[in-house]
C-alpha cells in the first residue's frame, strides 16, 4: 500500500531482453511516418506489391515502362509501404493502484516502460499516458526512437498516483484526443464502481488493437485480513463492515473469480485481449512469456 | 413451580453487573478496526447478497451477544433453583431422623426404603435456605448422630449419603433424646435451692422422622420445642413373610432326635404357600410346604438328628420385599452328659438332688466313698481329667484334680496355712462379689482335651490359695449373687445354717454367698478350671457318729436348683441344646472352652475378627451386625469350637406395612402426604443447557458462521 522507494523500472538485463522483441499487432494499421512495419498503403519500399492502371496525376516515375513497351498501356508499379506502428500504453493511476508490493502502479509503469521500450527500439510511435492526464495537464509525450527512452522514463517517474478519475471518463478523454489506430495496452485493476464496460467499449470503437492488463495485487487476490473490520475505500471513502470468517473469504474469492471471468468474457466478445496478472508475477516473465504467448510481442 | 433463592443481595448485585458488562464489552467490540483497501468494490459485492435480509443479518451479527445473554439467563435461572412439587421447609432448624433398621432394607418400591429415605432427606436438605441449620441422626435400636447442626448443605448431603443400612431393630427414643438435646435444653438447679435455671436457650427445631414407623410408640417423651413431622417410607401393602423365631429342642419322645421349630409370619394381604428348606451344615436336609394366611403366622417344625454340632439354616423360598428375614440360623450343640464324680461318705439329699429328672438329662453321676481318693485309679482319673466335675462332700483330695470341683463343708487342699497371720491380714475381705463379672475363667468343658495338664506347682503362688477362717457363730446370710449362674434363682434368706467356715477365694475368684461371718460360698478359677467351695456341710457327722443335718437347705426348693446349677455350670453343659441366638448389634459374651489369650471370630461374611479379653478376662464380641452364623476359634485351634447365630427375629421389622402415624409422647404424628420424592430440581438441566450454549457460542465464535 505504501509507496516504496521503487526499484528502477527497467534493469539492464530486462532492457537487453526487450531489445530483441518487437510489438505485434493483430491488425495492420496505417502509420503516419515511415517506419519498419508493413502498411496497408502502397509506398516506396523496395518490395514490389502490385500493378494498377495509370490515372492522370500519378507519379510518372512509378510507371512500368517495360510493360508499356510490351502492351502499350500505362501501368503503375506499386511497392509495399513500411510505416510506423502506434503504441499506446494507458496506465490507471488511481489511488487503488498504489497498493501491493511492489505497488500496482509501479508494476504498471514497469510494464508500460517495457512495452514502450520495445516500441522505441522498433521505431514505433510510443505514447504512454495515464488516465486523467488531460485534467492534470500532463499529456503523455509522443516518443520515437531509442533515444527517447529517457523521456519516457522521465514521464513515468513523474506519474502521479492519485488521479481518481473513473475508468470510463479517463478512457473517453484519451480516445477523444488520440484518434490514431494502433496497439493500446490498458493497465488497470478494473476496480471501478461504475464498471469497466463503458471504458472498454470506447476503446473498441476506436478500432484499436486493445489489450487489457488486469493488474491485481496479492492482497486483492488473497486478502490477508482478520477480525471485525471497517473497510475504507481509498478512492471514495466508501465503507464496508465485515467480520472476517473463512466462509466470507471463500465468498470473496468466488466473487473475485466471477469478476475476472466476467471481464474475460466481456473482452473476448469484443476481440479485446484480456489478461489478468498479479504484481507477484515479474514483469520479465509477463512480457517474455505471457504476452509473447498472447501475441503482443514477438 | 417454586423457586429457591441461593444468593444474597450483594451476590445478586454482582451477578446483575455481568450482563451489563457483557453488553458494554459488546459495544466496545463493535468498534471495528478501519482498514484502507484498494477498493471495497469486490467486498461490497461479496457481502451484498448477505444484506438482503438485514434483520436476520443483524440478529446474526449479534448472535454471540444473544448466546452470552442466554447463557447468563440460564445461570440466573439455575441460581434461583426452580423446582416442582417440593414440600416447603418451614423453620430454620431441622433434625432429620433416618431409620436404618432392618425393615428399611425392604425393596417394595424398587429401591430399598433406606435409599428412598435418604433421597427424601437430601431433597429436604436441598430446600434449606442459606443459614438454615440441620442435623442428621440415623437410628436403629441405637441412635447415631451422623452430623450435628450445620448449615453446610454439601456436608449434610454427604453425611446422609454415607448412612448404611443395619440389620438391627428400631428404637426411636434414643434418637429422640439426641434430637431434643438443643431444642429442649436441660434445666439446672442447685441442690436445696428452689431456683430453677434454664441452662441454655431453647432452639426450636423441626423434626423429620423418615421411617417406616416400625418402632414402638414412645409414651414418655416430651417433644417440647420439637415440631415432629413424620415421612413414612414404603408401599402401603407390601408383601413379606418373615421368620420370627427359630429354635431347636431335644425331641421329648425320641431322645436321640432333635426338633427345630420356626414361626413364620405372613405380613401381606394374601395367603401365601411356599417352601421352607432346612439346611444342615450347608446341605439341604429337609423342606416343608408352609401355608400362611394373610396377616397370620404359621409354624413349621423339622425332626432331625445331629451327630455333633449342627449349623442350621432355615430358608423361606418366597420372594418378597424384605429378604433378610427369610433366612434364620440356629446352632445345635451336641448335648454331652457331664461326667460327675460325687465323693461322699453319705449324703442322701445331695444324691437325690443329683438324681432328679432334669439332672440326669445333663449329667451322669458316679458316687464313690472318700476312700476312693486314695486309690491309684483316682489319681489316674484326676490327672487325665476323666471327670468334668468332682464333688467332694466333706473330703478333699491330696492334689487338686484336673476337673472343676465343688467342695462341700471341706476346705480344698490348696488352702493357705491358717497359722500365717500376715496372710490373713494381707487378704482382708477384698473379694466382694462383683455382679457383672462373676467368674473370669470359664469352666473347662472338655478337661480331657487338655494336654498340658500339669501337677500343682510345688511353691504355689500365695494369691492362688484359698483362705479358710473357722467361725464359731452360725452364719447369717447377707447377700447372694443372683447374677452368677451358680447361685441364680436361689433364695437363701430362708436357709438356716448351723455351722460354717468363712473363706476368701484366691485372686480372680468371687464370693457368691456372703454371710456376716464372711463368704460362705465362693468360686475361683484354677488353670482353666473352676473350684467352688461351700463353707458348710449339708449333713454332718455327730459326735456319736450319726448323721445329722447341718442346715435345713435340702428342705428348701433352692437346694435342687443349686445342685442343678452346679451340674450345669461346673459340669460344663447347658440344658438347651441350641445356642441362644443373638440380636444384631447386641454384644455377645463368648466363653472359650479352654483358657486362651485371644479368640478369633469368623463373621458370616467370611472375615475374621480377633477378640482380646477385656479386663474381666471375658471375651465380649460386639461386631454382630451381620445376620448369620459366627464361628469362634479359640487361640491357635484349627477348627472353630463354638458357633452362635445372629438373627433378626423381630415381628415389627418383618411387618413392612408403613405406619400411617406414630405416637410421640402424647402426640400422634400423622404421615405427611405427598411422599414421593418428587422435588424435581431444574438447576442441573439449566446448567447443562448453559454448557451447551457455551459450546455453541464457542463454535460460532470459532467458525464465524455469521458476518
Amino acid at each position: 500500500m505504501a509507496k516504496t522507494t521503487s526499484p528502477p523500472l527497467l534493469s539492464p538485463a530486462l532492457l537487453a531482453q526487450l531489445e530483441r522483441m518487437e510489438l505485434v499487432s493483430r491488425k495492420v494499421f496505417r502509420g503516419r511516418m515511415k517506419g519498419e512495419r508493413r502498411s496497408k498503403r502502397k509506398g516506396q519500399s523496395v518490395e514490389f506489391a502490385d500493378f494498377r492502371n495509370y490515372v492522370p496525376g500519378d507519379d510518372l516515375r512509378f510507371i512500368d515502362w517495360n510493360l508499356y513497351a510490351r502492351l502499350e498501356k500505362l501501368f503503375l508499379k506499386l511497392f509495399m509501404e513500411e510505416e510506423d506502428l502506434h503504441f499506446y500504453a494507458l496506465i490507471d493511476a488511481s489511488s487503488s493502484m498504489s497498493f501491493g508490493e511492489p505497488t500496482k502502479l509501479h508494476y504498471a509503469k514497469q510494464l508500460a516502460a517495457s512495452l514502450g521500450f520495445i516500441g522505441l527500439c522498433r521505431a514505433d510511435r510510443v505514447k504512454i499516458e495515464f488516465l486523467g492526464a488531460q485534467r492534470r495537464q500532463q499529456p503523455g509525450p509522443v516518443l520515437r526512437g531509442r533515444s527517447s527512452l529517457w523521456r519516457m522514463m522521465e514521464y513515468l517517474d513523474g506519474l502521479p498516483g492519485d488521479v481518481n478519475v473513473s475508468l470510463a471518463s479517463g478512457v473517453k478523454e484519451f480516445c477523444l484526443r488520440n484518434s490514431g489506430k494502433g496497439i493500446l495496452v490498458l493497465i488497470t485493476d478494473l476496480m471501478d464502481k461504475q464498471g469497466y464496460e463503458t471504458a472498454i467499449r470506447y476503446l473498441v470503437s476506436q478500432q484499436m488493437d486493445v489489450y487489457v492488463i488486469h493488474l491485481l495485487s496479492e492482497e486483492e487476490i488473497h486478502p490477508d485480513v482478520a477480525g471485525d473490520l471497517k473497510l475504507v475505500d481509498c478512492e471514495d471513502n466508501d465503507q464496508a463492515e465485515i467480520t472476517v470468517s473463512r466462509p466470507l473469504l471463500d465468498r470473496y474469492e468466488r466473487t473475485l473469480a466471477s469478476f475476472i471471468s466476467a471481464a474475460q468474457s466481456f473482452c473476448a466478445k469484443r476481440n479485446v485481449m484480456y489478461m489478468m496478472t498479479s504484481t507477484e508475477t515479474p514483469v520479465e516473465t509477463l512480457v517474455g512469456n505471457y504476452l509473447r504467448q498472447r501475441g503482443l510481442v514477438r | 413451580m417454586s423457586f429457591l433463592n441461593t444468593l444474597n443481595w450483594w451476590q445478586w448485585l454482582l451477578m446483575a453487573m455481568v450482563p451489563i458488562g457483557i453488553i458494554s464489552l459488546y459495544f466496545l467490540k463493535l468498534r471495528r478496526q478501519p482498514l484502507v483497501v484498494p477498493s471495497t468494490y469486490l467486498w461490497s459485492r461479496t457481502i451484498e447478497d448477505l444484506h438482503v435480509n438485514s434483520i436476520w443479518q443483524r440478529l446474526r451479527q449479534s448472535l454471540l451477544l444473544l448466546l452470552q445473554l442466554l447463557l447468563l439467563l440460564l445461570a440466573f435461572l439455575a441460581f434461583v433453583r426452580p423446582n416442582w412439587d417440593g414440600t416447603e421447609l418451614t423453620g430454620d432448624r431441622f433434625v432429620f431422623l433416618i431409620d436404618t433398621s432392618a425393615s428399611m432394607q425392604a425393596t417394595d418400591l424398587g429401591k430399598t426404603r433406606l435409599e428412598l429415605a435418604k433421597e427424601q432427606a437430601i431433597n429436604l436438605i436441598e430446600q434449606m435456605k442459606p443459614g438454615d441449620a440441620a442435623m442428621v441422626i440415623s437410628f436403629s435400636n441405637t441412635a447415631r448422630i451422623e452430623q450435628s447442626f450445620t448449615s453446610n448443605r454439601s456436608l449434610l448431603r454427604a453425611k446422609v449419603d454415607r448412612i448404611k443400612a443395619t440389620n438391627r431393630t428400631s428404637e426411636l427414643s434414643e434418637a429422640l433424646r439426641a434430637a431434643s438435646g438443643l431444642a429442649n435444653p436441660g434445666r439446672a438447679s442447685e441442690q436445696g435451692s428452689l431456683v430453677d435455671i434454664q441452662v441454655a436457650e431453647a432452639l426450636p427445631a423441626t423434626l423429620y422422622i423418615i421411617s417406616d414407623g416400625a418402632f414402638a410408640s414412645i409414651p414418655d417423651f416430651s417433644l417440647g420445642n420439637l415440631e415432629p413431622k413424620y415421612i413414612p417410607v414404603g408401599k402401603p401393602m407390601p408383601k413379606n413373610v418373615g421368620i420370627v423365631s427359630f429354635t431347636t429342642e431335644q425331641n421329648s419322645e425320641k431322645p436321640t432326635q432333635q426338633q427345630a421349630f420356626a414361626r413364620i409370619e405372613n405380613h401381606s394381604d394374601e395367603d401365601l404357600t411356599f417352601n421352607a428348606s432346612l439346611f444342615m451344615n450347608g446341605e439341604l436336609y429337609d423342606a416343608k410346604q408352609v401355608t400362611a394366611a394373610a396377616r397370620q403366622s404359621a409354624g413349621v417344625d423339622f425332626d432331625f438328628q445331629a451327630e455333633d454340632v449342627a449349623l442350621l439354616r432355615l430358608q423361606l423360598e418366597q420372594s418378597d420385599d424384605l429378604e433378610i428375614d427369610n433366612t434364620a440360623f440356629a446352632v445345635v450343640n451336641n448335648t454331652r452328659l457331664a461326667n460327675v464324680l460325687l465323693v461322699t461318705p453319705g449324703n442322701d439329699p445331695l444324691r437325690q438332688a443329683m438324681g432328679t429328672e432334669e439332672a440326669t438329662k445333663i449329667a451322669s453321676v458316679t458316687v464313690v466313698e472318700p476312700e476312693y481318693l486314695k486309690t491309684e485309679e483316682f489319681r489316674q482319673e484326676s490327672v487325665s481329667g476323666s471327670y468334668d466335675l468332682i464333688v467332694f462332700d466333706r473330703c478333699a483330695p491330696e492334689v487338686m484334680p484336673q476337673a472343676n470341683t465343688l467342695f462341700i463343708g471341706h476346705a480344698p487342699p490348696n488352702v493357705r496355712p491358717a497359722a500365717d497371720p500376715t496372710a490373713e491380714a494381707a487378704t482382708p475381705d477384698d473379694s466382694v462379689p462383683d455382679d457383672t463379672a462373676p467368674a473370669d475363667v470359664p469352666p473347662g468343658e472338655d478337661a480331657a482335651d487338655d494336654e498340658e495338664d500339669t501337677t500343682q506347682a510345688p511353691p504355689p503362688d500365695i494369691d492362688s490359695l484359698w483362705t479358710i477362717k473357722p467361725t464359731a457363730a452360725p452364719p447369717i446370710v447377707i447377700d447372694t449373687d443372683r447374677a452368677h449362674p451358680l447361685t441364680q434363682l436361689i433364695e437363701f434368706g430362708n436357709v438356716v445354717i448351723i455351722e460354717s467356715f468363712a473363706m476368701t477365694p484366691p485372686s480372680g475368684g468371687a464370693v457368691l454367698i456372703d454371710a456376716d461371718t464372711g463368704g460362705i460360698f465362693a468360686v475361683a478359677p484354677r488353670d482353666g478350671f473352676e473350684d467352688a467351695v461351700l463353707g458348710f456341710e449339708i449333713i454332718s457327722t455327730a459326735d456319736n457318729g450319726a448323721a445329722e443335718f447341718n442346715t435345713d437347705w435340702p428342705l428348701r426348693q433352692s437346694f435342687p436348683v443349686f445342685v442343678l446349677n452346679a451340674l450345669q455350670y461346673l459340669g460344663g453343659t447347658t440344658s438347651a441344646s441350641a445356642t441362644a441366638s443373638a440380636n444384631p448389634g447386641s454384644p455377645m459374651l463368648i466363653r472359650p472352652n479352654t483358657p486362651v489369650d485371644q479368640i478369633a471370630v469368623e463373621l458370616p461374611s467370611g472375615s475374621r475378627t480377633i477378640v482380646e479379653p477385656n479386663t474381666q478376662k471375658s471375651f465380649v464380641f460386639v461386631a454382630t451386625e451381620q445376620l448369620g452364623l459366627y464361628h469362634v476359634t479359640e487361640g491357635n485351634a484349627e477348627k472353630p469350637t463354638q458357633h452362635f447365630p445372629v438373627n433378626l427375629f423381630d415381628t415389627r421389622e418383618s411387618d413392612l406395612t408403613p405406619r400411617e402415624a406414630i405416637e410421640l409422647g402424647h402426640e400422634e404424628v400423622k404421615g405427611q402426604a405427598g411422599l414421593e420424592p418428587t422435588r424435581k430440581e431444574l438447576w442441573r438441566w439449566l446448567l447443562l443447557a448453559g454448557l451447551a450454549v457455551l459450546v455453541f457460542e464457542w463454535y460460532v465464535y470459532k467458525r464465524r458462521v455469521y458476518l
